[in-house]
């Protein structure tokens, strides 16, 4: 399953030998975020400029003048190229253009009025994430076969297996309507905050137990552990002083691949809560075909994720004293 | 807690045997010795695809969701050729009813049900529905309607509602407050109605074929796309390799899912649209696993043997490649179904799914969302249908891993 | 007669695996006195590492410790709660691996698992740890060992880490040190520094050392006493010049016959004992070696012998030994020798 290609690529990542200057890691990985998230624009700003008519022609029956003119204000008559070049200096400016669909708001602006709200709920989920999965999977590996492996087995089987549409719309069934523990739409409280934060994590809960847990199970099995028992260290200094540090690495290498899966999840999961943070945005402006709004949510999260995937790495070089800071 | 227990089980000790008999003299022959046979026992197997069937087999999750997806298979394909509705009808007075009603008698051969919205549906004892009953009165002051059934005057009382939490109607007959007599399955709907009067049974049997057709058309495709890309990038190697290998990671930094989200976006609704931008974009998980293992065999020191002494190109493909390389694919595939299926029903939910009329599991549950307090029913059905698929998908998958691992060993 | 530090009395672990029920351990029993330095030898699959990690009480599922008794100055270590048996490893007892590339932590810095080993088995404060550590590497043989603490495991070389793992198995001040196939992973210059270090260590020290090895040359040269074993069973035992110069079992005569200049009838060729080792899932009913031996009878086959005593003070696990056994053959084991 995916998780295991990823568990390779941390293994490959995490036995390099090599010693590497981190300063020099870190500009490496700079730059390919930088080269990652130019060719994201660029694709997609073909892919949605590739439309025969204009986003301006719709279901509905505009008279041509219309059209004209509204092509005209948002120069969409200029020859491809030259679109491209005006919205790559924007970029680069960080201006992100208007939005079509509504006049008059900018794009930069729908982004700090809902990111805050989207990073409030997506934050916790990644902490909650953290410190629910990682004890589940230390716990699963110290304990492996017996009832409370198990048992994290099943549940976090389920976990993985519920969609976090699904998720949410359960726990809004349940601890909502039945039970009326929780509310069910806005974002006014800490009690808020539970379903989505709930929806959200679930899958990343289930995923980071397994990873942690095949990942601890593999680090029990090495030797040094034996040698640590030998010196006469205790059971909990040797799983979470030892063995846990050794068994991190993989963990550390989902940190980006969760930021996409939460993020993705937030479209949903902040529709049926009812809560408007980007993922609202950014829904509403595929469904009315918004395409300014469109290619700045998506360059904005490319640089998000990219960014992530940076800070991995960069605790990945921390994690493993092989790669040391250049001397 | 462990102590030594002399002439224990199964050493045999010597010392606790001491003048328990005497040793006959032929003990101290020497042992008569044949050759040692070849030590290396022969280990061909029959045949690498029936020894991965049989440890397939022996997977009981494995087997129960091979089961489950071939039931569900079945029926979508032969289910509706036995259908009388079909999955549009609309039947707009006998909306929202549930799989499961709770009836009230109303006198001689008569029951109803009370239906959220307040009205009475007709139902038979065993629960078949005949049809809505229309008020005689409708007092919306006082919030009451009254009905006559068969001779029989029936008032639905549903004042209650608004004054807060506990009973929520009261039905009165003939003046005397009716008490539900028993909980029956709706005969009719088996799965309940939407809010248009649709059937949902018909409709999940229909969003089967979508779904289920959806997921597979895209896993082929990126299957296509995905050995193509994958195959030549392992063959030629160096810097082509790198160079094809280094797109596919830059690309795989963002979430696959704003990729199709962009290309549905682009390419416009519709089943095909739907598998044409999963295809399109799926394929970078096939195409690093096939590369790896072309990159793998390319290495392989039996195909450098096989060759020397002598075998086929034929023999070698059959015996050595095709199954070495096949199999992880179709673990890749099984896994990778699911992952479809939970695609589109994302899709459908952002509202970029099939149209309507047609409905897919996705859409199902992205139409139940909004009456999720009321009709929970509505969800539960897709939602069910969504997570018991995935998970029997995953299931298949990781038994195909495990009966193909080699390590597992006769 | 010096002090028993260790007695080994029937001990038996076995492993539950999916291919069978595997008996490692099937009933030995051996001692060790203070200052004596024991060899265990033994083919791999022979029971021998089994056995150390038996003594540590370091066997983990699907292994587990059957029988016996295992007395540590009298007192049986099988019957202590694992608390006690923290206690007891790394400050009485302790034990260094066979390969030095994987037995360290490579996430620690080798200061940082040195002090830890000490602060763990000693009262020192950690500034007295630290103080001890560098001491304690130095004595080892790293010569810079204030530089070598700061540094990762992957940053030394296999000989200066295995001589880290001693110098922490010996932090604690243990009586005795388990060394399980200390020197098979080093070159033979190394491994003749390090069997040095041991001399150096059990003189100073006083301690008493099983050293576990298929080598015989590294139990000639660093152990006083020696234990054959095969098949979960002790086959031979005895002082290490009396049973390398004159065996009593047929095996140790086939191992010694095996290793060039150790031949204990010189004029005689190298021979390689044939056959390979046993099954573990399926144990002969008698003695291990019979399907190897070439003095094999069938009584060999059908019932584990005696541990007879043999006229040095030794013992020998074998049905030759027994009054009845054909004299001839009798002499062709001994080459010669009496009982």
């Amino acid at each position: 399953m995916y998780y295991e290609d990823m568990d390779n690529q941390a293994q490959a990542f995490a036995k390099r030998g090599v010693e590497i200057d981190l300063g020099r890691y870190i500009a490496g990985r700079f730059a390919s975020m930088v080269i990652a998230v130019f060719l994201i624009i660029t694709i997609t700003f073909f892919l949605l400029h590739a439309l025969p008519s204009g986003p301006f022609s719709s279901e509905r029956p505009v008279p041509k003048s219309v059209i004209e003119a509204l092509n005209e204000k948002y120069k969409l008559n200029d020859p491809l190229w030259k679109q491209y070049a005006d919205y790559m200096k924007g970029v680069v400016s960080l201006d992100l253009g208007p939005s079509y669909r509504k006049s008059g708001v900018r794009v930069n602006d729908m982004i700090s009025e809902g990111f805050p709200v989207s990073a409030k709920i997506g934050g916790a989920s990644i902490i909650v994430v953290m410190l629910l999965g990682i004890p589940m999977g230390v716990m699963s590996a110290v304990k492996k076969d017996m009832w409370q492996d198990r048992a994290i087995m099943f549940v976090s089987a389920i976990g993985i297996t519920v969609p976090s549409f699904i998720a949410a719309s359960a726990f809004i069934y349940v601890f909502s309507s039945r039970l009326g523990w929780f509310p069910s739409y806005g974002l006014y409280s800490w009690k808020h905050m539970v379903g989505p934060v709930a929806a959200l994590s679930g899958f990343s809960i289930a995923f980071v137990a397994r990873l942690t847990r095949s990942s601890m199970i593999d680090v029990l099995q090495q030797d040094y552990i034996r040698t640590a028992k030998a010196k006469g260290l205790s059971n909990i200094s040797v799983i979470y002083k030892h063995a846990l540090k050794n068994a991190l690495a993989p963990v550390v290498s989902y940190l980006a691949p969760m930021a996409a899966t939460i993020l993705t999840g937030s479209f949903v999961v902040e529709r049926i809560f009812a809560i408007s943070g980007m993922g609202k945005y950014f829904v509403e402006s595929v469904t009315n075909r918004d395409y300014t709004v469109i290619m700045g949510a998506t360059v904005f999260y490319a640089v998000l994720l990219v960014s992530f995937a940076l800070l991995a790495d960069i605790i990945h070089a921390f994690l493993d004293p092989r790669i040391k800071l250049g001397e | 807690m462990h102590s030594w227990t002399p002439g224990s089980n199964w050493a045999n000790r010597g010392i606790a045997m001491e003048g328990k008999y005497k040793i006959p003299a032929e003990m101290w022959e020497p042992i008569e010795r044949d050759e040692i046979e070849n030590e290396n026992k022969n280990l061909e197997s029959k045949g690498f695809w029936s020894d991965a069937w049989i440890g397939f087999k022996r997977g009981r999750l494995a087997m129960a969701g091979l089961l489950f997806v071939a039931a569900v298979v079945f029926t979508a394909v032969l289910g509706p050729l036995f259908f009388e509705a079909s999955m549009s009808d609309q039947n707009l007075k006998l909306t929202n009813i549930p799989p499961i009603l709770e009836i009230y008698s109303v006198g001689g051969d008569s029951f109803v049900y009370v239906h959220r919205e307040y009205k009475l549906i007709e139902v038979t004892r065993n629960g078949q529905i005949s049809g809505r009953l229309y008020p005689v009165e409708d007092n919306k002051d006082e919030r009451f309607r009254t009905y006559s059934i068969k001779g029989s005057h029936v008032k639905l009382d549903y004042s209650p509602a608004a004054k807060g939490d506990g009973e929520k109607y009261k039905l009165t007959v003939a003046g005397r407050q009716a008490f539900p007599l028993k909980k029956v399955l709706n005969k009719t709907y088996l799965f309940g109605t939407d809010n248009l009067g649709r059937d949902l049974f018909i409709r999940l049997v229909h969003g089967a074929r979508i779904s289920l057709t959806i997921a597979f058309a895209a896993t082929v495709v990126n299957l296509l796309i995905g050995v193509f890309y994958g195959g030549i990038s392992g063959l030629a190697g160096g810097r082509t390799d790198d160079i094809m290998m280094r797109f596919v990671d830059m690309a795989s930094a963002i979430p696959m899912i704003l990729y199709v989200i962009l290309l549905a976006v682009v390419i416009g609704n519709g089943i095909r649209s739907i598998i044409l931008a999963m295809g399109m974009v799926y394929w970078v998980h096939m195409a690093r696993i096939v590369r790896g293992q072309v990159l793998s065999l390319k290495k392989k020191d039996y195909v450098a043997s096989a060759r020397i002494s002598g075998a086929t190109w034929w023999r070698i493909m059959t015996r050595h490649l095709i199954p070495n390389t096949t199999g992880p694919i179709i673990v890749a595939m099984a896994a990778m179904i699911p992952g479809a299926i939970f695609t589109e029903a994302f899709l459908s939910f952002i509202g970029l799914g099939v149209p309507s009329p047609e409905a897919s599991w996705g859409t199902l549950a992205s139409d139940a969302v909004d009456g999720i307090g009321l009709y929970g029913y509505q969800l539960f059905f897709p939602a069910a249908a969504i997570c018991l698929t995935m998970m029997a998908f995953n299931f298949i998958s990781d038994g195909a891993r495990d009966a193909m691992d080699p390590r597992n060993g006769r | 007669m010096s002090e028993k530090l260790l007695e080994v009395k029937g001990l038996q672990t076995k492993f539950s695996t999916r291919f069978g029920e595997v008996k490692a351990v099937r009933g030995i029993d051996f001692e060790v006195e203070r200052g004596d330095s024991i060899g265990i030898v033994g083919e791999s699959g022979s029971g021998k590492t089994v056995t150390a990690l038996s003594i540590m009480r370091l066997i983990e599922k699907p292994g587990i410790i059957e029988g016996g008794q295992i007395l540590y100055r009298g007192e049986d270590l099988l019957k202590k709660s694992e608390r006690e048996m923290e206690n007891t490893r790394g400050k009485k007892i302790s034990m260094v691996f066979q390969d030095p590339a994987t037995s360290l932590n490579p996430a620690y810095t080798i200061g940082n698992q040195v002090i830890e080993t000490i602060i763990r088995n000693t009262a020192l404060s950690r500034l007295g740890a630290a103080m001890l550590a560098e001491e304690l590497l130095r004595a080892a043989g790293l010569s810079e060992s204030k530089k070598s603490m700061k540094q990762y495991p992957h940053e030394l070389s296999t000989g200066m880490r295995q001589r880290v793992a001693i110098a922490m198995a010996l932090s604690g001040e243990p009586d005795l040190l388990i060394a399980d196939e200390p020197t098979s992973a080093l070159d033979v210059t190394l491994q003749a520094k390090i069997l040095k270090l041991f001399e150096k260590i059990k003189k100073e020290k006083e301690l008493s050392m099983i050293i576990i090895t298929h080598d015989l040359g590294v139990a000639a040269e660093a152990c006083n006493k020696i234990l054959i074993m095969y098949g979960g069973l002790i086959m031979e035992s005895g002082d290490a010049k009396d049973v390398l110069t004159n065996p009593m079992h047929p095996y140790t005569k086939g191992l010694l016959g095996s290793v060039p200049g150790m031949r204990s009838d010189s004029g005689a060729r190298l021979s390689a004992i044939e056959g390979s080792p046993p099954d573990p899932t399926k144990p002969v009913p008698g003695c291990p070696f019979s399907e190897r031996c070439p003095h094999a009878m069938k009584i060999c086959g059908l019932m584990i012998p005696k541990f007879y005593k043999t006229e040095n003070g030794g013992r020998s696990m074998c049905h030759l030994l027994h009054e009845n056994a054909p004299r001839h053959s009798v002499e062709e084991l001994l080459g010669g020798g009496r009982l």
